[in-house]
């Protein structure tokens, strides 16, 4: 562990009793004292769950071209988001495959600041400064110096708002406001990786443990990665490595709907739009198994008694059971039998529509 | 961490209580400490014989996979039905409610430790 990156909040974890595991080249919380369900629990049922997921990574891009570039490295039109709108989009190769996939923040048509994943943040960062070279833009890493909490939960409004010199109301689901946050200036969105209400608050390394305690004296509890995981596969959000990867294209990850072909040429849209045309490879889909059992990554997909592709991602739901996101062939995405072999058996799963629980986002 | 001293121990952190001709498994202390919350428990079916060291049953936390080793051989004759629906007593009361099987006896063991033996084994 000690070639690992630490956050502002290691000490923090560590005084909660986090159970400190390597995540992305961190040393990050998979779960504290109390354990991975009652966190789950505690934000699915109303109270505020404090993550601290600062090893994802931050960049600004500012100048005439920023928004011109933006159009040509991401998947969705960024000429449609409004000041202060953020948008989930995706970074792709040449041959239409992901890079990562990304939020987007419109500070103005000059200056948009990004939110990356943390295990891709170096390639990112490098394919993004070689595009860069075309645009009048200054691309700026700022992951180095960034705290990312979530704060996530009905009750995440009421703990977060003595902390902030604007009004929490006025921020729309998937809208930022730029802030004070404890007195510094940061950046609050309504959004996450959860299905609840809830914010991303992205606030100087220096401010991270007073922001940090406030939370946690207004009522937040520490959630880690093995509930965020939880929340997440809940929800069906796709997750770099599992339903998306430089294997797979928006066509087979169910996102076409964040990959806007229309807008005009950016990075990997012929190789979409060919593989629209030719067909997908493969098809993600959701299922939840009909007998017991948990569908875990990588187990193998049956349809029809004959193997048909893997889980992706995979859990034991409190609230919905067995169920898992899982690639099949496209023949399969709608049709025939489905079962998972787990452990040398197949156990009975049916198709079924996201997400998995219900979602408590404010639209 | 709990390690009572009228069981036995193995080495892949199980339990064992022989009675006579009988005996009862399940998963120590320090186990289910490890595993974390549990979630699903594969019991293995009555009948069925087992050898010392043989993965007779799974426990799955929310984030791993993990088998459990027969302490010593034998025939299952009754598992414990209550795991199907509260997996959590493994967590909440190892070597009680969260038993998980119960064997007749035949030949032949798994290295077996006494509760000072294990205990010792645990701090190594």
């Amino acid at each position: 562990m000690s070639d690992l990156a630490k956050t502002a909040l290691f000490d923090e974890h560590l005084l909660l009793q986090g159970k400190m595991v390597p995540f992305a080249g961190f040393a990050m919380p998979v779960q504290y004292k109390n354990g991975a369900l009652k966190e789950y629990t505690f934000v699915r049922e109303g109270g505020a769950g404090l993550f601290d997921i600062t090893h994802m990574g931050q960049a600004r891009v500012t100048g005439p071209d920023a928004l011109a570039f933006l159009q040509y490295v991401s998947t969705n039109d960024v000429s449609k988001l409004e000041e202060g709108q953020v948008q989930y989009s995706a970074l792709l190769n040449d041959a239409g495959s992901f890079i990562d996939d990304i939020t987007s923040y419109k500070i103005s048509d000059r200056e948009f600041y990004l939110c990356i994943n943390a295990a891709n943040r170096h390639k990112d960062v490098a394919h993004l400064l070689t595009q860069a070279e075309a645009f009048d833009v200054v691309f700026t890493d700022e992951s180095d110096d960034t705290t990312l909490l979530a704060l996530q939960g009905a009750a995440a409004q009421a703990a977060l708002q003595p902390l902030v010199d604007g009004d929490l109301e006025s921020i729309a689901y998937y809208k930022f406001a730029q802030v004070k946050v404890c007195g510094v200036d940061g950046i609050i969105s309504r959004t996450g990786y959860t299905g609840e209400d809830g914010f991303e608050i992205y606030i100087p390394n220096s401010s991270a443990i007073a922001t940090w305690k406030q939370l946690l004296a207004n009522g937040a509890e520490a959630i880690g990665l093995a509930a965020r995981d939880m929340l997440r596969t809940e929800m069906g959000y796709a997750l770099y490595g599992h339903e998306i990867s430089d294997a797979v294209t928006p066509v087979e990850a169910k996102l076409m709907w964040i990959t806007k072909l229309d807008k005009g040429d950016f990075i990997g849209s012929e190789a979409v739009q060919a593989r629209r045309i030719s067909g997908a490879h493969k098809r993600l889909i959701a299922l939840k198994l009909t007998a017991r059992g948990i569908p875990r990554e990588h187990y193998k997909v049956f349809v029809d008694g004959v193997e048909s592709g893997e889980v992706t991602s995979g859990m034991h739901s409190p609230m919905a059971g067995g169920v898992a996101l899982a690639y099949v062939k496209p023949e399969h995405a709608e049709l025939g039998e489905l079962a998972v072999e787990i452990r040398g058996k197949l156990v009975a799963a049916e198709r079924t529509t996201l997400p998995f629980v219900r979602s408590n986002v404010r639209r | 961490m709990t390690i009572p001293a009228d069981l036995k121990y193995t080495k892949e952190h199980e339990w064992v209580r022989i009675e006579g001709e009988k005996a009862t498994f399940g998963v120590s202390d320090h186990a289910q400490e490890a595993l974390g919350d549990i979630v699903f428990v594969e019991l293995p079916e009555v009948g069925r014989p087992l050898e010392a060291g043989e993965a007779y049953a799974v426990v799955e936390s929310v984030k791993a996979v993990s088998d459990v080793f027969a302490p010593v051989s034998g025939v299952v004759i009754e598992v414990n039905g209550a795991l199907e629906d509260a997996p959590e007593l493994v967590n909440s009361d190892c070597y009680g409610a969260g038993w998980i099987a119960k064997v007749q006896i035949a030949e032949g063991s798994v290295e077996l430790l006494s509760d000072h033996k294990y205990s010792t084994f645990l701090e190594e």
